[in-house]
């Protein structure tokens, strides 16, 4: 299918029409996906498919349409479903359509060399991830998730304006969760990795990590309830860390939907945390424009616990009155423009985790935490999860703890971190890339017996 | 949507490396969502979804590829790709597809892309006025509108030929309520599998309503205490537990790898004698509810427990292969980008006899999880968390001062057994459910019911 064909035909048939500004996004996916059990091919995935979204300001309002179906027949559609939704508009904020940015930094995410690696090597990783696990220990009961996936992306943003960018980029993951058994405990642990470099796919250090980790939480038990210190190792800490990241959201902030408004130069975290936004972090997964066709760009949010700037697209910038930050977000052609991190991580500080650990005379280190689509609150910071840890005594591991919550307040944690790890670690990529150090809080309530 | 003689080709090509079995799913959807906040409409999309999903099995095996170029040379240039995996000997099968219609049971009257937008933006703004003007404390509500309509075409190498058309509408509202820098929210969306005549069928301004008074109630609410105490959940959503605590291991994803805590279980008791549970697609116009699955079995009423003791699974084609047993009609999937297997559908506990005040006087101290919010679980160990929107002490026999942050933990089989009184006031709440073929819509219920104890994570010692 030729693009550059329907974007010609939607723009003239748009403009005769009474658009004024117009916009088209388009995404192109291939993929694969892969998952063995007990030695067979479990899932074999292949995808090539995308889609396109236009929009165009019509009468002064923004509407929005998109489109599986890329042909001639879709432009009629996809014109007349903007100008309806632009009809229901009465927001009075003003939206653009975007002319360029002076400067676009490279960025280069686009590894060819994971293409030209054949299926088969990629289904021999994954069958030796799962053999590996199984036998490293005779108390590994199975692999129920031994999966590999890889992603090819290929995205065009053109508009009226003379805005012409496209990107590609590619990305592959490798997820493991192995079952142990003893008697009739039964435990489980799951490890990952992301890079679009398939030479770092070592299929024994992941299923040694996973392994290792099921078996330290055999004869895992509760523990009372009460305050304790607790470490949040570094990808656990990453997962609360963008769970909460809409708190930096300028649009919520705007709309009073974050409790951070009004906080700019304030010291909202203990003066140990540095929070930035980092499009070009050299293992991270952003593109050099966004989802506007802004170039993006580094910034601190938080500089030594003081905010620095919220997270912006044009629309919360201009009622901010700032520029914007380079962080729209389209995830898919299927969204409207909202905002989002690019690549988003604390600093490392000093010490190694173990390090950390010394400093704690009785506390907690929590690896794993459960619930976070629902047990927490983005709006006052509040959250309770399930979690996984281990009881650390005169700073060395004692003994593991399973059936607790942790419960806090986010904002509360930022301003009683005591200790930060050198450790940096990534959670799984999805609106956007986050990480964190390991972290020490001064104290969380547990839930315990 | 995609002409049977095309559809034979393509299944002729997925079968001509020795598979055994192989399916095409055609999907054409169209969306709209609608976005307001404080009171305006931020932004609406609307759009097409369309795409075509080629499975074949071999053996236990499967191979799933999609795509949305639905030409014929593409989508056979595609399921020879997807052959090329199988690479075995071609057996001698013969395609006859026969056209069959479907049942239709439930039938929709308003149609979503016949009704104005104005219309749907004039029911937003009902809501957003119920919610804001409940109480000054409510200083921001959101409401989003979402509806679709959904036509699938299943067919496979069996003979299969179906279609079916799913139309459904949801209108989720947040309301938040704040205090001396403090922010609560309470959360309402309904939805159902229906025309815009769902709005008919149901006041919007009561749920909008009742998203302010939970927000309100929860920003006044000090923190929940910690520990392991007696837990008396309301209907509705309150489902959710059974869902998590217990639905997600009695699908056969989980069953067939032997990874679930409830595999080989079937005739054991696994809960206690006042648990009966069941996984019904027929409930007229229900969220959750579809003529035909996706892989075009036809939905059905599945007791999943009964008195206690576990009676089946919920079981998709392939993993009835892997099992030796029958699909039970729960083959879902989000869209054709995704490969279906055993899903819930509408799951609920049975009414039992108890009454709500029966159990409310019952119960000496503990917690009244009035409204609850999403969970997760991991079916292997059945471990479940699930966090709690609206909730209460129990002191003496009656319903004290509202608690929140309290999050819900335990494990499946544990929570089951520890289930004393059922009420008899079922109702069912409405969800996104999230696993390995994607978000699909689902309903939870029951009436309220009695855990006897359960581990509560809240943030205060008592």
């Amino acid at each position: 299918m030729d693009y550059r064909k329907i974007i010609d035909l939607l723009f003239h048939k748009g403009q005769v029409i009474g658009f004024k500004d117009m916009e088209v996004f388009i995404q192109r996916d291939k993929s694969l996906n892969l998952k063995v059990f007990k030695k067979e091919i479990d899932n074999f995935s292949i995808s090539d498919e995308g889609g396109l979204s236009f929009r165009g300001i019509y009468k002064g309002k923004m509407g929005y349409s998109y489109t599986e179906k890329i042909d001639m027949d879709s432009v009629d559609l996809l014109i007349n479903e903007a100008i309806e939704n632009s009809k229901v508009i009465d927001s009075e904020d003003e939206e653009y359509i975007f002319e360029g940015s002076k400067e676009y930094k490279t960025i280069n995410n686009f590894n060819e060399d994971l293409e030209k690696i054949e299926v088969e090597d990629k289904i021999d990783f994954l069958k030796n991830l799962e053999k590996y696990a199984l036998e490293l220990d005779s108390r590994v009961d199975a692999v129920n998730y031994c999966s590999y996936g890889q992603e090819e992306t290929y995205s065009l943003l053109v508009n009226t304006k003379g805005l012409d960018l496209e990107n590609k980029s590619n990305i592959a993951y490798s997820y493991i969760s192995v079952v142990v058994k003893e008697n009739e405990d039964i435990k489980t642990s799951y490890k990952y990795i992301v890079s679009n470099d398939f030479s770092e796919f070592d299929y024994k250090k992941l299923s040694k990590e996973a392994v290792n980790e099921a078996l330290s939480l055999l004869e895992a038990k509760s523990i009372k309830s009460n305050e304790y210190p607790v470490v949040i190792r570094n990808s656990t800490f990453a997962n609360i860390l963008k769970a909460f990241s809409p708190i930096f959201n300028g649009e919520n902030v705007e709309k009073g939907l974050s409790l951070l408004k009004d906080k700019i130069n304030k010291k909202i975290a203990d003066m140990k945390i540095t929070i930035v936004d980092d499009p070009f972090y050299k293992d991270g997964i952003a593109t050099s424009f966004d989802g506007e066709g802004v170039a993006t760009k580094y910034k601190k949010i938080i500089e030594n616990g003081v905010l620095k700037t919220y997270l912006h697209n044009l629309k919360s910038a201009k009622k901010a009155k700032v520029m914007s930050t380079g962080n729209a977000y389209k995830g898919s052609y299927k969204g409207t423009v909202s905002i989002a991190p690019t690549n988003m991580y604390i600093e490392n500080g000093d010490k190694s985790l173990d390090e950390i650990l010394k400093t704690m005379d009785k506390g907690l280190m929590i690896i794993d935490v459960q619930g976070l689509h629902s047990g927490l609150n983005t709006v006052s910071g509040d959250f309770s999860l399930a979690a996984k840890a281990y009881l650390i005594e005169k700073g060395k591991i004692k003994r593991p703890i399973n059936g607790i919550t942790i419960s806090g307040n986010f904002f509360e944690v930022l301003k009683n971190i005591e200790e930060i790890g050198n450790d940096l670690s990534f959670a799984m990529p999805s609106m956007g890339y986050v990480g964190s150090p390991s972290i020490k809080v001064k104290r969380l309530s547990i839930a315990g017996e | 949507m995609l002409k049977q003689s095309i559809i034979e080709d393509v299944l002729y090509s997925a079968l001509s490396t020795g598979g055994d079995f192989a399916e095409v799913f055609v999907e054409d959807k169209f969306n709209t969502a609608l976005n307001m906040v404080g009171g305006k409409i931020e932004n609406g999309i609307s759009g097409r979804d369309y795409g075509v999903g080629i499975r074949i099995f071999y053996g236990t095996n499967s191979i799933y590829a999609y795509t949305n170029d639905s030409s014929k040379e593409n989508l056979i240039k595609v399921a020879k790709k997807a052959a090329m995996v199988v690479g075995a000997i071609k057996k001698d099968i013969t395609i006859n597809l026969m056209k069959d219609s479907i049942n239709n049971i439930h039938f929709i009257q308003q149609y979503p892309l016949d009704i104005q937008k104005s219309k749907k933006v004039e029911l937003m703004k009902k809501a957003y006025y119920s919610a804001k003007n409940y109480d000054n404390i409510i200083s921001q509500v959101r409401v989003r509108y979402m509806d679709e309509d959904q036509r699938v075409l299943i067919a496979n190498s069996e003979g299969l030929f179906v279609q079916d058309r799913r139309v459904r509408t949801r209108t989720a509202i947040n309301a938040v309520a704040s205090r001396k820098g403090e922010m609560q929210s309470g959360h309402c969306a309904p939805g159902a599998h229906m025309g815009f005549e769902f709005y008919e069928k149901i006041n919007i301004e009561d749920y909008a309503k009742e998203a302010a008074r939970i927000a309100k109630t929860m920003v006044n609410a000090s923190y929940c205490p910690s520990g392991k105490m007696p837990v008396v959940i309301d209907n509705g959503f309150g489902g959710v537990i059974f869902h998590e605590a217990c639905g997600h291991g009695l699908e056969a994803t989980s069953v067939a790898k032997g990874t679930s805590v409830f595999a080989g279980k079937i005739g054991q008791k696994i809960a206690s004698d006042v648990v009966t549970a069941i996984d019904d697609g027929t409930i007229l116009n229900a969220w959750g509810s579809q003529n035909i699955d996706d892989e075009g079995t036809k939905m059905r009423k599945n007791v999943l427990i009964e008195n206690g003791i576990l009676k089946g699974y919920m079981i998709d084609q392939l993993n009835g292969i892997k099992m030796g047993m029958k699909s039970t009609g729960s083959g879902r999937r989000q869209s054709y980008k995704y490969a279906p297997t055993s899903r819930m559908t509408n799951t609920y506990i049975q009414n039992g006899k108890s009454t709500f005040k029966e159990i409310i006087q019952g119960t000496e101290y503990g917690l009244y999880a009035k409204k609850m919010g999403g969970g997760s679980v991991n079916p292997a160990t059945g471990d479940f968390n699930f966090a709690v929107m609206e909730g209460y002490m129990i002191r003496n026999g009656k319903i004290c001062e509202p608690v929140r942050g309290a999050t819900l933990i335990g494990s499946g089989s544990e929570t089951l057994n520890k289930i004393d009184m059922v009420g008899n006031n079922l109702a069912y709440g409405q969800g996104m459910c999230g696993s390995s073929s994607g978000s699909i819509p689902v309903n939870v219920g029951q009436p309220v019911i009695r855990v006897e104890a359960m581990t509560v994570g809240g943030r205060k010692e008592e």
